[in-house]
């Protein structure tokens, strides 16, 4: 699905996924002081949403302590030093302020939901609740002609404030008719091309906004795409994972209210703060790894010993994510942690090229001959034994042949 | 009848080709334990103090760093070798192209048509060789891509410009392999097939030579020179 202009874009723009953390003291006051003007700024504007942080704190039985946990938490993941962990609260606070238009294309919505249904929400999630969602196609009560109005007003005050945050692939097959929406039966294509033209930045979370995710899968029948396949000339923030990380959405969230940019992103536009960690490097399994200790089959002695997922699948040692550091569930635990592998939902292509049960050599690809799917050690011995057949022919002729020779 | 030597390798030349030999070994055996760890480590010791993954993955990297080396040398000796210059035996002239023919005639016809000189290095095997040489650059540029995963931090401990360089230089086999990290490892081990069957035939073609051709080839790779009819 790359096209070639962003592949060859793509070849030589290894930057690596390291963000200088020591940028020197002028480089921190300087943003400090950026900071410190921008929220200023929207502090004195409306808030958007009435929902304040303190409110849904004191309702869920948080207290100010919990909260300043938290703001020293996001300033850490953030990269920022801990003098600005204030500012981290402010923003937070402020949060309500910032208008954003959630919409919803071809997907299961577990990205809203893994916000939403957590019955011990953690703060991150908390604070998404107090984001002053303009327009959601999946929570609001309008329908029909009246949320169409509803979207055009929200669209036309915050014209270019908004963030347009968009969950979902975007089906192009058969012109985009596998997905309309609207009184007017838009196709989710046209639905995204509008809502993004006037937002301050596309932030694309889950898997399938991202790189098409699951219904992007082979054969992909309803020509599923990212919103990157789509959305052009405009700052694109993908949040990958299958669901993103409610704490890597807030974060994102919180960098672009605190200095109205994107923050520093990887080659596939993944915010660095929280895609640049490989699952294997910190994977808490990992000595059983080195030691070539592994779990052979569900529940043997290796799975009752944590013993590293490896020849189960896991696919930790491809995929950049931070779940193994920030966790899911208000840090309760992880994929990993909770005893199956890494399926590397925070790839591209990750449905077709590593949700198998079963390590890379093991699993059905198609092969580069096409045909029926085969691992790749089944290919290689097929290459081999024709390999050998040849060899063992073109051997078996010249005897027969230097014998001829000998007997005239 | 008398026999004529004809000096072709020097002794660092077998050394060389030894080493790649051995290295290639060592390379299918650990790459295919990465890929698939094959046993179980029998080691009563605790997890902290054996370590068959990460020895395996640390002779991997080894022969590949040899492997390096060792592709440098021959590169080098492709323009500066003491015996025929393999380069030009690769540029496609006419001179070339008919004597690479004339080797693959030979070889289908099962030695019946013979119109080159076989003393030297012909063009049919210089331009074998270079294909396995293409590999190999492959496998090497897939392998640090594959390296260059656990260097997330963009840190090392000789320095940023290690990832720095890995990246800059292999991030392309990414998008020429389709564009994720799995299709890099595919093609990584896919390739590892490909370089089977050159050795495969390789060895085949070498004995075959020395048995129908009688100049005694095979003694090139261990002695350094064949002999040929006077
Ligand atoms: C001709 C020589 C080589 C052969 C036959 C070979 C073979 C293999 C195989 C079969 C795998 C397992 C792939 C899988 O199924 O997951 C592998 C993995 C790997 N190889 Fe090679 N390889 C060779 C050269 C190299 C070179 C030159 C490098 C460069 C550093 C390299 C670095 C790696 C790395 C980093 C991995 C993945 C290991 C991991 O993630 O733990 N290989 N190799
Ligand atoms: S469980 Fe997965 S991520 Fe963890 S060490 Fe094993 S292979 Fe790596
Ligand atoms: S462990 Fe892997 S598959 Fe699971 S959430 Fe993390 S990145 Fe996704």
């Amino acid at each position: 699905m790359m096209e070639k202009r962003e592949a060859l874009a793509q070849m030589f723009s290894a930057k690596g996924s390291r963000i200088n953390t020591n940028r020197g003291e002028a480089y921190y006051n300087n943003l400090m002081q950026t900071m410190t003007l921008r929220l200023q700024e929207l502090e004195k504007s409306p808030a958007a949403s009435k929902v304040s942080i303190e409110a849904v704190l004191e309702t869920e039985g948080l207290n100010r302590r919990d909260f300043m946990k938290w703001a020293s938490a996001a300033c850490a993941a953030l990269m920022l030093p801990s003098n600005f962990t204030p500012l981290i609260a402010k923003a937070a606070e402020l949060m309500n302020r910032v208008p954003i238009i959630w919409i919803e294309l071809q997907d299961c919505a577990g990205n809203s939901e893994a916000i939403l249904r957590s019955d011990s929400p953690t703060i991150d999630e908390l604070i998404l609740e107090t984001i002053s969602l303009e327009f959601n196609e999946t929570l609001m009560a309008a329908a029909g002609h009246a949320a169409e109005a509803h979207l055009e007003e929200a669209m036309h005050t915050f014209k270019g404030k908004y963030l347009c945050v968009v969950e979902g692939s975007i089906p192009l097959a058969m012109n985009g008719l596998y997905g309309t929406i609207g009184a007017k039966g838009e196709t989710f294509e046209e639905h995204l091309l509008r809502v993004a033209k006037d937002s301050a930045a596309v932030v694309a979370v889950g898997t399938c906004a991202t790189f098409g995710g699951v219904p992007a899968a082979s054969p992909n029948p309803t020509g599923a795409v990212g919103v990157q396949d789509v959305v052009k000339g405009k700052a694109i923030i993908n949040i990958p994972a299958c669901p993103a990380n409610p704490a890597n959405i807030t974060g994102t969230i919180l960098h672009f209210v605190l200095t109205g940019q994107v923050p520093e992103l990887d080659h596939l536009n993944r915010p660095k703060f929280a895609f640049g960690y490989r699952i294997h490097d910190n994977c808490e399994r990992r000595a059983h790894f080195d030691a070539g200790e592994f779990v052979e089959e569900w529940g043997d002695a290796g799975a009752q010993n944590n013993f590293c997922l490896y020849k189960m699948g896991c696919k930790g040692p491809m995929t950049f994510n931070n779940c193994s550091i920030v966790r899911y569930n208000s840090g309760t635990n992880w994929p990993i942690g909770a005893g199956h592998g890494c399926i590397g939902c925070s790839e591209p292509q990750f449905w077709d090229k590593y949700a198998q049960e079963r390590p890379m050599a093991d699993t059905h690809f198609k092969a580069p001959t096409g045909g029926v799917e085969k691992t790749v050690d089944e290919f290689g011995l097929g290459l081999l034994t024709a390999a050998g057949i040849g060899i063992g022919i073109h051997a078996a002729a010249s005897l027969i042949a230097g014998k001829k020779e000998g007997d005239e | 009848m008398s026999y004529k030597k004809i000096e072709r390798m020097t002794g660092f030349m077998r050394l060389n080709h030894w080493v790649v030999a051995i290295s290639m070994v060592v390379a299918i055996v650990t790459g295919l334990y990465i890929g698939h760890p094959y046993y179980q480590s029998f080691i009563a010791d605790p997890a902290v103090d054996k370590y068959v993954m990460a020895w395996n993955r640390l002779a991997h990297f080894i022969v590949a760093i040899i492997f390096d080396v060792s592709s440098i040398v021959v590169a080098y000796l492709y323009f500066f070798s003491r015996f025929e210059k393999p380069y030009k035996k690769l540029l496609p002239t006419l001179k070339n192209i008919k004597e690479f023919f004339d080797v693959l005639i030979n070889l289908l016809t099962l030695n019946r048509v013979k119109k080159f000189d076989s003393s030297h290095t012909d063009s049919f095997n210089s331009i074998f060789f270079f294909v396995f040489h293409m590999m190999l650059i492959w496998m090497l540029l897939t392998g640090l891509q594959l390296y260059v995963h656990g260097l997330a931090s963009g840190i090392s401990s000789i320095g940023a410009w290690w990832p720095w360089i890995l990246h800059v230089a292999t991030d392309w086999t990414l998008v020429a392999t389709g564009g994720t990290n799995m299709d890099v490892r595919l093609s990584h081990h896919y390739t590892m097939y490909a370089i089977i069957v050159w050795v495969m035939f390789h060895v085949y073609y070498q004995v075959w030579r020395t048995i129908f051709w009688k100049e005694g080839d095979i003694s090139i790779v261990v002695g350094g020179a064949k002999y040929v009819k006077e």
